[in-house]
């Protein structure tokens, strides 16, 4: 694969009730991205765009970004899903060669609307609507308790996830506010409310408004406009079926293929050894655990007992991850950024040591039905 | 003036359209006939899965479309009332009077005979702090079916052989 490099980026501060319109934290977070490379608008050529027709309360929501999303008279197109398909995207544009600067964005504020109601609207309307039992939170219950069932992993070692990530977004000055707890201690994380048995309020990604933004651009015109940017060398995607109990939910099938495939592209040979840090977006604690098993970190089951910290053997989500604030439709692009941040050494307070190669994740649908697997690397070439 | 005249002229069909509409009032088109089978069999109080003919899976509740094989299952096979939980989960419903949030078990049920789970409920009488994974449970059918997924009342949780042997040889 060619080599796309990423020139920019700029991420709106996250917040549970964001002071400002939706069309205002779109315009900030374009402007933004495009100023942090001192870019103008007539050098994008293409933009691709992240939100959700339901988030947003009208059809065909994209087309009332088109002036703040920077895409006025540009081939801008939308897509339904979290910002790291948009991503996707922007890379295939990129690498066609029609295109110098492709802008993606993406974003939501759940403050305006109910996000776990929201949820329902995505139930199978045959087998689950009808009983109204099911939405992102049960779905998350049920994987948690498959997940502890299947390899005997006590409560216990997940809410440690949660406590590990709860201390990183502490460090993280771009993290939800809210979720910044450096003295928190597993019995807060199990003795907070219950969400869904076992799941507890702690262990759960929060939604909040936000917005991300990422410049895009082939190999040469990458370097025209920096001598450093980041890579995307390895790019994987992978999905399982849609009804919930069609699927093993103690494990991620997609995840481990859309590894294989990332991997394969970069090159990488034993994940383990040649990956410095890992960015991924897990909706709730267990995931981490579920993903770094799929990646190839360790054995099934064996991911309570892997050395996640910042200073650990395999860092995992040293910015909190999901849990540092999750912005339905943008956190896939913030797990971007902050893997871009820890390879060009931006990370001040929770920079991991030496990265040179990091991975990023996006995932959507119940139970990560679907997930997207970026492969970055530093250096100028 | 002729402008006026031109508005004013009274039309004689209009197209009317409600000012509001509900997100969850959009209605889903299924394939009744495909299904009559297992509607049937439902009516019946009997349960039926449906076979991939290519990778022997059977699904439960039956699916249209085999997705790892990319071919219709056609072939019904029966199943028996009985089934383990494969995972669980609750729900919390307050309570209208005392204003307690009381915890109902939602679980996935792998049907004796089937490969895919059910996500349904439990009867509502189960404490959930006694279900755990591998329990076994039973069909409580509805008195009067209907020939739809609502005939199963709910599945209620029946002797566990295992849990007896257990209490033996201790």
């Amino acid at each position: 694969m060619d080599k796309v490099g990423i020139v920019g980026y700029y991420q709106v501060q996250p917040s549970l009730n964001l002071n400002m319109g939706r069309y205002e934290m779109i315009f900030n977070t374009v402007r933004g991205a495009l100023d942090s490379v001192g870019l103008k608008r007539k050098d994008v050529t293409s933009v691709v765009s992240a939100t959700n027709d339901y988030y947003d309360g009208r059809t065909i929501s994209n087309c009332f970004t088109v002036e703040a999303g920077g895409a006025y008279l540009k081939d801008e197109s939308k897509v339904e899903m979290d910002g790291a398909y948009a991503v996707y995207y922007g890379l295939l544009r990129a690498l066609s060669g029609h295109h110098k600067l492709v802008l993606v964005w993406g974003g939501s504020m759940p403050s305006c609307f109910p996000y776990s109601s929201s949820t329902l609207l995505s139930t199978d309307p045959t087998f689950e609507r009808p009983l109204e039992i099911i939405n992102d939170l049960t779905a998350g219950g049920l994987q948690m308790r498959a997940y502890m069932n299947k390899f005997d992993v006590p409560a216990e070692d997940i809410a440690q996830v949660a406590v590990k990530n709860h201390k990183n977004a502490a460090k993280n000055t771009s993290s939800l506010p809210e979720s910044r707890m450096p003295d928190i201690s597993t019995e807060t994380v199990l003795n907070s409310d219950v969400l869904s048995s076992p799941v507890t309020e702690l262990m759960y990604s929060q939604p909040c408004d936000a917005a991300a933004c990422i410049l895009l651009a082939p190999e040469q015109q990458a370097l025209k406009i920096r001598d450093d940017p980041v890579w995307i060398t390895g790019v994987g995607y992978s999905q399982e079926t849609y009804y919930l109990g069609d699927r093993d939910l103690s494990r991620s099938q997609s995840m481990q293929d859309a590894a294989q495939m990332a991997f394969r592209m970069a090159g990488v040979k034993d994940a383990k050894k040649e990956i410095d840090v890992a960015e991924l977006y897990e909706h709730f604690s267990h995931e981490e655990l579920i993903f770094a098993e799929a990646l190839g970190f360790c054995d099934p089951g064996q991911g309570p007992s892997l050395s996640t910290e910042i200073s650990g053997g395999i860092p995992i989500n040293p910015s909190g991850g999901g849990m540092s604030g999750n912005a339905p439709c943008a956190t896939g692009i913030i797990r971007l950024i902050e893997a871009i941040k820890q390879i060009t050494g931006e990370a001040k307070g929770y920079q991991v040591k030496d990265v040179q190669r990091a991975i990023a994740s996006g995932q959507n649908g119940f139970c990560a039905q679907t997930n997207m697997l970026f492969v970055l690397e530093g250096g100028s070439k | 003036m002729v402008r006026l005249e031109y508005i004013k002229k009274e039309y004689e069909k209009t197209r009317q359209m409600p000012g509001k509409w509900y997100l969850t009032s959009c209605r889903y088109k299924f394939n009744i006939t495909r299904f009559q089978p297992f509607l049937s069999a439902l009516k019946e109080k009997r349960l039926i899965g449906l076979k991939c003919r290519s990778c022997n899976t059977v699904s439960f509740p039956p699916k249209l479309v085999c997705g790892k094989c990319l071919t219709r299952p056609d072939q019904w096979v029966s199943l028996r009332e009985t089934g383990i939980v494969a995972t669980f989960t609750a729900n919390y419903m307050k309570d209208e009077t005392t204003g307690e949030a009381n915890a109902f078990p939602v679980i996935a049920v792998r049907q004796d005979g089937a490969d895919t789970t059910y996500l349904t409920q439990l009867n509502p009488k189960v404490k959930f702090e006694d279900v755990y994974v591998g329990m076994p449970v039973k069909i409580k059918w509805k008195d009067n079916t209907e020939g739809n997924l609502n005939d199963i009342d709910y599945y209620d949780c029946i002797d566990d052989p295992t849990q007896k042997m257990d209490s033996l040889t201790k």
